[in-house]
């Protein structure tokens, strides 16, 4: 509708339309404020600017949008409205009355929405990307070319499903535009029924092939079929190139019905879709050779960077078309990604599908942080990490099946005959509601771990407090001392990943590593503190829960021997007590790594990076002080003595064997022993020689571990 | 291509001239340099909010007459916390790498902390390794990391620098201050 106005407008000449009168309701009455308008053109001079109470200077400046048609009125635009770029030819349907012309240019259609599909998964809106798409915005007219249409249909509703994963993950604050669908054409009637459309397509262009596969050696024409298009060499090239491109949307579309079934029921399926995706891509791929080949036009150098197989420009797009509705159509043009990228792009989406898919859904909340964080390693995009967040948290249950609250009880070693009406005779209020805030850190937790990088860091910040608030006020009694105790543990496991994420995100700089493995040392010893009590108390339980036997050697063995993922911990506070230390000593003793500043001090940017760990108390005294005390006395000399890097070698290598079956672990092993080991190596280096050689130069790179630095010494 | 624009310029320091925002006559100067040198399309209205309402946080460098670089910034009252806003910086392709553009972010930052700013912020480009060192070098952190915070899909950091609180000092040595750090009366005790 408002589509028409506007070209009502633009053929009329600059005569206004007239208003016409809106009928009053129980809760509107509406009035004409053209005059007041049009006074107060008038009595705004040249160059100013309406502000107000309610609308500040910051927000009239912030309101002009330049080359946005919705607020720059002096934009010019090639099309005023879609129903005006279609009459003038935009979007032809059949596009060609030539059949050749018609297929190729359809599989450039195809391919190029692709790209924008592409395009708007990595960020960009629906409405410049995807809905670029003249057909698609009139899906209606393409009833008649059956390929076009079955398509398009398939299209739209991948993506409405795809925006409903995103949507319901509600995780999606920096990607916002991603969900941005205001006034574009989402819903068809009847999209439930497009893959059965799309089924008649391709079961109509086999039999095309499989005849004109006939014809070649038989010479045996069927009466019924229609060839796709006049020139007989191309058919079974082009029969191909659709095949795989259709096969491709249907699987595709049935990996995201399949994953969105409750309690992962639909995953083992997902995954067979999954493959059969990524052979059509294959296959899609290998098409490029033949359209390019048939497209007439001389290979250019830039082909890499076309958005379509063929590399011809795909006709029916135009992206400006939607500039002025209201979904965001940011005044910049985008860049859709290459056809190759984009093809890139879905492999590894599907990949990191399929690792969702595998997962075995393990109840142990444990592993399943580790799963997490493993997965994040690959750094999935937004639409893998949505998937993977409505897996897990379903009904307020984890995997939609074990409620969260006996996900808690079992992480933290509660023995097993605790039930919830155990907790419940215990029944003050205050515990219950604990009980039930407790449920939603979890929650919230588990949300938190499968957004971006970047964004997720922030919110870990943030909750810490939360969690912290669990231990300053507890009024505990002794059937929660177990839920305490794991919710320390977890505290200082955010706090762990808070610290990490920094290095990760390259939020340090090289002069600030020594405090912040410093902080990161104070953090681990308290995490490892938990779990080892964790542990200890669970035994403890269990020991007096069961029955009374002797205690037999091996039961005494293992009390006093400390737990492998302990060990594992005191791994990791080696190699940052080691590399405190090195970095400390290399300031105090060569004076590098230091960065002063006109305005600020040290102090300054420890409090700011530290700020919401100290807030939340964690851990308890941690401060600039003690930090500076730590590390005034760092030496090379003693250093050499007490090598923290040979502790973690030492340490690594002890606790492999109990991780065999764990190749996560053992990889992660692996890399704490290079990191330990060059270290080590350059410690006694610049022990020896720093003093020296003043041409010696030590910098640290990430070379072994995302966490844990290298020292790497050169001579510049 | 202009062969000229591409080469170096030949100064010496004390040649460049600084100045603080003066007036409307400095505007196009600014609007000019932003618009050749930044990717981002603003209106005379953006910059005008600017100039007007914190002219003091302006500041122009000149050689011989000509306008080499700019600094646009306001502050203002945000989550509690006074702070001030680094919006523009720019220095011509020419007169780069000479320190020109440290020196007006400088003046400004000085401006902001007599003024009684608690801490200052801006955002830039990850890949912006000549921003991120000059930041780095006057005592900023990568406070956070803002995923595609531009629209061609580049991350930002939001950089932030935060001014010594008397009260809070370790006694430790203080860098180059100037008079502002010891004046209490202007600074929220919060």
């Amino acid at each position: 509708m408002a589509d028409k106005a506007v070209s009502e407008e633009a053929s009329m000449d600059g005569q206004a339309p007239k208003p016409t009168s809106i009928p009053v309701t129980d809760n509107t009455v509406w009035a004409d404020a053209s005059p007041l308008l049009d006074a107060a053109c008038i009595g705004l001079r040249y160059g100013e600017l309406i502000h107000g109470d309610n609308f500040n200077l910051f927000a009239a400046m912030s309101a002009l949008e330049i080359m946005d048609p919705k607020m720059d009125s002096g934009i010019v635009c090639r099309y005023y409205s879609i129903d005006e770029a279609i009459e003038n030819g935009a979007a032809p349907v059949p596009i060609s009355l030539d059949s050749t012309i018609d297929v190729q240019c359809t599989i450039d259609i195809m391919d190029h929405l692709l790209a924008c599909e592409a395009a708007w998964h990595k960020g960009h809106s629906l409405a410049q990307t995807v809905f670029s798409c003249i057909y698609l915005l009139r899906l209606d007219r393409t009833a008649s070319h059956a390929l076009l249409h079955s398509y398009g249909r398939v299209i739209r509703a991948t993506c409405k499903a795809v925006l409903s994963v995103v949507s319901d993950a509600r995780t999606h604050e920096e990607e916002d535009l991603f969900t941005m669908t205001y006034g574009l054409p989402l819903n068809g009637d009847g999209d439930e029924k497009c893959l059965s459309m799309l089924n008649a397509v391709e079961e109509t262009i086999s039999r095309q092939l499989r005849a004109c596969k006939a014809t070649s050696s038989k010479r045996r024409v069927s009466e019924d079929l229609e060839p796709l298009q006049y020139n007989p060499n191309l058919e079974e090239g082009f029969c191909k190139a659709l095949l795989c491109r259709l096969r491709f949307r249907k699987h595709f579309f049935h990996v995201l019905t399949c994953m969105k079934r409750p309690q992962g029921r639909g995953l083992e399926l997902a995954r067979k879709h999954i493959a059969s995706c990524i052979s059509e891509l294959e296959f899609i791929l290998k098409s490029a050779e033949f359209l390019q080949s048939c497209s007439g036009e001389s290979c250019e150098d830039d082909i890499d960077d076309k958005t379509t197989a063929s590399g011809r420009e795909p006709i029916g797009f135009d992206a400006s078309l939607n500039s002025r509705l209201s979904a965001p159509t940011p005044p910049r043009a985008i860049k859709i990604l290459s056809w190759k990228k984009a093809v890139e792009y879905f492999v590894k989406l599907l990949h990191d599908l399929d690792v969702i898919c595998s997962y075995s859904l393990d109840p142990h909340l444990e592993n399943l942080l580790r799963f997490v964080v493993q997965f994040q390693k690959s750094q999935p995009d937004l639409v893998a990490r949505s998937h993977l967040q409505l897996l897990l948290v379903q009904d307020g249950k984890l995997y939609g099946r074990d409620p969260i609250f006996a996900v808690i009880t079992k992480a933290a070693a509660l023995p097993e005959a605790t039930k919830n009406h155990d907790i419940q005779k215990n029944e003050s209020i205050l515990q219950l509601g604990q009980c039930y805030y407790i449920l939603q850190l979890v929650m919230n937790l588990l949300k938190i771990l499968c957004t971006n990088a970047a964004w997720q860091r922030r919110k870990l910040g943030k909750i810490l407090q939360d969690w912290r608030v669990i231990y300053l006020q507890n009024i505990c009694m002794k059937i929660f001392q177990h839920i305490l105790i794991w919710v320390e543990e977890q505290t200082y496991w955010i706090a762990c990943r808070f610290l990490m994420l920094g290095f990760e995100l390259e939020l340090y700089s090289a002069s600030e590593y020594c405090m912040v493995y410093w902080y990161s040392y104070a953090v681990l010893i308290k995490l490892a503190e938990k779990t080892h009590l964790k542990m200890a108390v669970s035994y403890d339980t269990a020991k007096r829960k069961g029955k009374k036997k002797r205690d037999s050697p091996k039961d005494l063995v293992r009390e006093s021997r400390i737990p492998p993922a302990v060990l594992f911990l005191q791994c990791y506070i080696c190699l940052a007590e080691g590399l405190t230390m090195m970095l400390a000593a290399l300031r105090n003793e060569f004076m590098i790594l230091q960065s002063p500043s006109p305005f600020n001090t040290e102090q300054e940017k420890f409090v700011q990076h530290f700020e919401l760990l100290q807030r939340a108390c964690i851990p308890d005294h941690a401060s600039y002080l003690s930090f500076k005390e730590s590390t005034t006395h760092a030496r090379f000399s003693t250093l050499v003595m007490y090598n923290y890097f040979k502790d973690a070698q030492r340490i690594a290598k002890e606790v492999k064997s109990s991780f065999s079956n764990d190749p996560d672990r053992l990889a992660e092993l692996r890399k704490l022993e290079q990191v330990a080991e060059h270290n080590s190596v350059a410690l006694n280096l610049i022990c020896r020689l720093g003093a020296l050689d003043p041409s010696l130069k030590v910098s640290f790179e990430f070379s072994h571990h995302p966490f844990f630095a290298t020292a790497v010494v050169r001579r510049s | 291509m202009d062969a000229s624009s591409e080469e170096k310029a030949e100064f010496e320091g004390e040649e460049i001239e600084y100045l603080s925002y003066g007036g409307e006559h400095h505007l196009p100067l600014i609007m000019s340099l932003v618009d050749q040198e930044l990717s981002e399309p603003y209106s005379i209205f953006t910059y005008r909010y600017f100039v007007y309402l914190w002219p003091q946080l302006s500041f122009l460098a000149f050689h011989k007459g000509k306008c080499v670089g700019t600094v646009v910034c306001k502050m203002g009252e945000h989550r509690n916390t006074f702070r001030g806003y680094i919006a523009m910086l720019v220095v011509i392709k020419p007169y780069r790498g000479r320190g020109i553009a440290t020196e007006l972010v400088t003046r400004s930052i000085r401006m902001m902390m007599e003024s009684g700013c608690e801490e200052v912020t801006l955002e830039a480009e990850v890949t912006n390794k000549g921003a991120l060192a000059l930041y780095g070098r006057l005592g900023f952190i990568r406070a956070k990391r803002l995923f595609h915070y531009y629209l061609n899909g580049v991350d930002a950091f939001r950089l932030k620098l935060l001014f010594p609180r008397q009260e809070l000092h370790f006694s430790g040595p203080m860098m180059t201050n100037t008079d502002a750090s010891h004046e209490h009366t202007d600074l929220d005790n919060t």
